[in-house]
């Protein structure tokens, strides 16, 4: 779209046939997992080969349509089977009241958090614009089918979906705090399979279904969970 | 390896089969050297400063991303839970390379970079966005921005 108002363009592309379909003027094919386009997070010189080959395109005259693809996989895609959580957590299968035992699990998770925005001088916790020792309570009132909302967010049914992210968020960085860091598909199996987190927010997707808010039940049923960690 | 095959159903078949409109045109504009381009980045994460309102679901707006913005104050608020975040939880650059541009513009690498970035909600609708690609257009023509890289998550 860019292009046809005058400007060079080229796209980091991770899915392939989506590319062939839109056809852009110039795509570098990368082969990282989605959510990744530079592929290796904190490594410079990987990120900076990425970027040099996909910027290289825009000097390529030989258009109209240049596909590239970038030869190598990011190192940290692979499974660590070393890797050992450093949250301590209380006993998986833990469940209601969930208040009780999502603020215990927090109270040990915090402190690690902490020591991951120390090590990585920052945090992507904040869509919702609550601090996390209110969540425990937030979250029950869902449960008891009350409908908060909170001052960022238009409906309890979008606060409550942003506080779910930053759930995962929150426990996703403290499980990174120490230490060389798992793969992604190792932090998703420890938290959806081993943490009250993950239990309680399966079980708030269970209830926003059966609530008459269609909108709480529209974004339960489709922004809690992902589709792998679903019940069967 | 990171391939198509090894996203888990039925986020595989949903990106795989993902209506994508193929352009009646295929533009292509020529530039100076890389040495010499000012480049800008579009990123479909739906980035927002911490303490604003994230992207409505479906949204075809585009929100200017200045380069004055601390690195720690970026959130992602893309509607999707069905792609990674742990890279971006670590490192920005990962999702929006601002630092490595930067080093590229320091060592001569690239011309410049320019002051603002742009970002959309990527799983919006192409045809919701033709507004959002004016608007980006005519800001980075005004910055004199010769090079546009897009970042899809």
């Amino acid at each position: 779209m860019l292009e046809a108002r005058g400007l060079p363009t080229v796209v980091i592309a991770l899915v392939l046939p989506q590319v062939e379909k839109s056809r852009p003027p110039r795509a570098l094919m990368v082969p990282f997992m989605l959510g990744r386009p530079l592929g290796e997070p904190n490594d410079a010189p990987f990120q900076r080969r990425v970027l040099t080959q996909a910027l290289g395109l825009l000097e390529r005259t030989d258009g109209k349509v240049i596909l590239e693809d970038f030869p190598d996989d990011n190192p940290s895609w692979v499974d660590r089977p070393d890797w050992v959580p450093s949250v301590a957590l209380i006993a998986p299968g833990s469940g209601p009241p969930w208040r009780s035992a999502f603020a215990a699990e927090l109270a040990r998770v915090l402190p690690v958090w902490d020591r991951f925005k120390s090590r990585f001088g920052h945090t992507t916790v904040g869509l919702a614009g609550l601090a996390p020792t209110q969540w425990p309570g937030f979250v029950e009132e869902f449960i008891e089918d009350g409908l908060p909302t909170l001052p960022l967010h238009h409906t309890p049914a979008l606060a409550l979906r942003f506080l779910v992210d930053d759930i995962k968020a929150l426990y996703g960085e403290a499980v990174q705090a120490d230490g060389d860091t798992p793969s992604a598909r190792q932090i998703d199996g420890w938290f959806w399979r081993q943490t009250v987190a993950g239990q309680m927010l399966i079980a708030l997707r269970a209830i926003a279904l059966a609530s008459p808010n269609s909108a709480l039940k529209t974004v339960g049923g489709r922004f809690f969970v992902p589709t792998p960690y679903l019940p069967t | 390896m990171a391939r198509l095959d090894d996203i888990p159903e039925p986020t595989r078949t949903a990106v795989r089969d993902l209506p994508c409109p193929t352009p009646a045109t295929s533009p292509f504009v020529a530039g100076p050297a890389l040495t010499q381009r000012k480049i800008a980045m579009v990123s479909s994460a739906a980035l927002i400063h911490r303490g604003d309102t994230p992207f409505p679901v479906g949204s075809g707006e585009v929100r200017a991303v200045p380069g004055s913005w601390d690195n720690g104050d970026i959130l992602m608020s893309h509607v999707s839970i069905n792609f990674d975040r742990a890279g971006f939880q670590r490192d920005i650059n990962v999702v929006y390379p601002i630092n490595r541009l930067r080093e590229m513009a320091a060592d001569g690498a690239i011309g410049g970079v320019v002051d603002t970035h742009y970002t959309v909600m990527g799983s919006t609708d192409p045809a919701a966005m033709a507004d959002a690609a004016d608007s980006i257009a005519a800001a980075l023509h005004a910055e004199g921005c010769t090079g546009v890289l897009l970042l899809p998550v």
